[in-house]
């Protein structure tokens, strides 16, 4: 190509009735889902007593554990709770129901079953569907209008790697990279816009959409707070944790008269 | 603002950051401030404030103030479950303790998890001295809400006041879990097992908080909670000499039981050396009467 190409002219109303009002379009979307979003945030469940319970009792055998090789808790202390805790576990005494029945299917439970599981799965869901229908409906409206159409100019050149990212939607071989399609500006808009948010609305807005890409209601199990969990199996599993940290078990009090001596310099003292 | 608003807005910040009970000086500089208008200024920080207003005057007695703030929060936080709770603190200033039992009941019937309204139900039950219920209440409540430090230790307490300081020996070891590096946790504990006759046990007690205070050495008088420490350490150290008691929780007794006791005569002592190497007259009235019987 030569140095000067044939220059294209751009009418400016393109630029009054198209560009700006894509952009407009998407912020002004983005503040509304941001809103939306709030809306429809459902305040977190709370849960009954003997939940909790199951849900913490995980937590007083690892704050047990956690200390074990340097315990402030004398021997007899400490063995008490972590025999406690590990019959507790293996009776069941912590779940939510109650202690299982001996002939209760080993199957983990259905998070479809489960009300309070599913309660979770549909405000991700219906967050998802917010996060995703306006951006279907801009890209239609885009594409239905606005096909093909050329909408600005960079100011600076780019290499023809670039040619896909700024002229989607046209065909065209030997256009200047520089000139940037309409449904590339849709997309730039999307990934881009997400600082400006950040100045509208604050710093944890849930106006930006790109990051939804990356989370889908079903990919990320661990995430969801209400996410079904077989406690059972996980308190039997850490029974076998709570045998191995009272092996390793050392009360700090052992030993501590020679430490303090040796500190005030009379142990070496005949 | 005026620097003598910001400045008091910031100690404010600052009790409420280190949980202090400054009502007294709260009041006085909530007062002023709320005068001035600069509540209404701040936005999320201004309603922090006006709790602590609140909270500060109903422990002074100033309960025309406590209403005019908590109606203020009440008409900012429809149905929030905090300003139900402050309404109850309200309630308990003046109304009989079963009628607030009643309001906290219902909330919590209204939500079984509501862990604030069971805490202070629990209270209101020790004060009216139903200890019997609070207890069977406050461990109900610890084995749901298991990392609750205040209430190990509030559990701790009640069990200390009815004499069963074995089961105070038990609140405390989950205290201890809880909060391993806190010595004080560790003294109370050391000093309940002397309660409980565990001698060799609260020995060990009292030397770890002395190992734990990393400042202390040999030449600088102890200080704050290890001079306490120090006279535990010689208490017991001295009756371990005299009659060797046997221990509940099969604690061995250390082997250079003399060299303990001498080291913490010499340290009760140096404590009360004073500035100047003065102070010998009340050396000798700790000499003495470490000594006696």
């Amino acid at each position: 190509m030569s140095n000067e190409p044939v220059s294209l002219y751009l009418d400016p109303q393109i630029r009054d009735w198209v560009l700006f009002p894509i952009t407009l379009v998407m912020i002004l979307v983005g503040i509304l889902r941001h809103y939306v979003v709030i809306w429809l945030q459902s305040s977190p469940q709370k849960l009954s007593r003997p939940a909790i319970r199951e849900q913490r009792a995980l937590a007083r055998s690892q704050i047990l554990r956690a200390t074990a090789a340097n315990s402030p808790v004398p021997p007899s202390f400490y063995t008490a709770i972590s025999r406690h805790l590990s019959q507790a576990f293996e009776a069941g005494t912590y779940l939510k129901d109650g202690p299982p029945k001996t002939d209760a299917p080993a199957v983990p439970p259905n998070p479809m079953s489960d009300p309070a599981a599913m309660d979770g799965m549909m405000a991700g869901m219906k967050t998802q569907m917010v996060m995703m229908v306006p951006q279907m409906v801009i890209m239609g409206w885009i594409n239905f209008f606005f096909q093909g159409f050329v909408l600005i100019k960079l100011p600076f050149p780019l290499t023809l790697g670039f040619k896909s990212m700024l002229q989607r939607g046209i065909d065209t071989q030997d256009m200047d990279v520089r000139w940037v399609s309409s449904l590339s500006w849709y997309f730039l808009n999307f990934f881009g816009l997400n600082g400006l948010y950040r100045l509208i609305l604050g710093n944890d807005n849930a106006a930006d959409s790109s990051r939804d890409m990356m989370a889908s209601p079903f990919s990320t199990p661990m995430a969801t707070p209400g996410q079904v969990q077989d406690y059972n199996k996980v308190f039997k599993a850490e029974r076998d944790n709570l045998e191995f940290a009272e092996g390793i078990y050392c009360w700090i009090g052992n030993g501590v008269e020679e430490r303090v001596l040796g500190r005030y310099g009379k142990l070496s003292q005949p | 603002m005026a620097p003598s608003v910001a400045h008091a807005l910031e100690t404010l910040a600052r009790y409420r950051a280190n949980n202090t009970r400054a009502s007294q000086e709260t009041f006085l500089k909530g007062a002023e401030l709320l005068k001035s208008g600069a509540a209404a200024k701040l936005n999320d920080e201004g309603w922090a404030f006006i709790e602590q207003l609140m909270l500060a005057s109903i422990d002074i007695g100033r309960l025309d103030v406590a209403d005019r703030c908590l109606q203020q929060l009440a008409d900012k936080f429809p149905g929030s479950s905090r300003v139900e709770i402050l309404q109850g603190i309200r309630m308990e200033a003046t109304e009989p303790p079963n009628v607030v039992l009643q309001y906290y009941d219902k909330l919590i019937d209204a939500d079984s998890g509501n862990a604030a309204a069971w805490k202070r139900q629990i209270s209101v039950l020790r004060r009216v001295g139903k200890v019997e219920t609070a207890v069977e209440e406050l461990t109900q409540y610890l084995d749901t809400f298991y990392n609750d430090l205040e209430g190990w230790l509030e559990l701790a307490d009640i069990y200390s006041s009815c004499n069963l300081y074995t089961f105070a020996l038990q609140s405390l070891s989950h205290a201890l879990l809880l909060s391993p590096q806190n010595p004080f946790t560790v003294l109370q504990f050391a000093e309940t097992a002397y309660s409980a006759g565990d001698v060799p046990l609260a020995l060990k007690m009292f030397l770890s908080v002395i190992d734990m205070d990393d400042e202390s050495t040999a030449q600088e008088p102890p200080r704050g909670i290890s001079v306490r420490a120090w006279y535990g350490i010689k208490l017991c150290s001295r009756r371990l000499i005299r009659s060797p008691t046997a221990s509940a929780s099969k604690t061995v007794v250390p082997k250079n039981l003399n060299k303990i006791e001498e080291l913490a005569t010499e340290q009760v002592l140096l404590s009360y050396r004073g500035k100047d190497g003065g102070g010998t007259l009340s050396q000798d009235i700790a000499r003495k009467w470490m000594s006696s019987s």
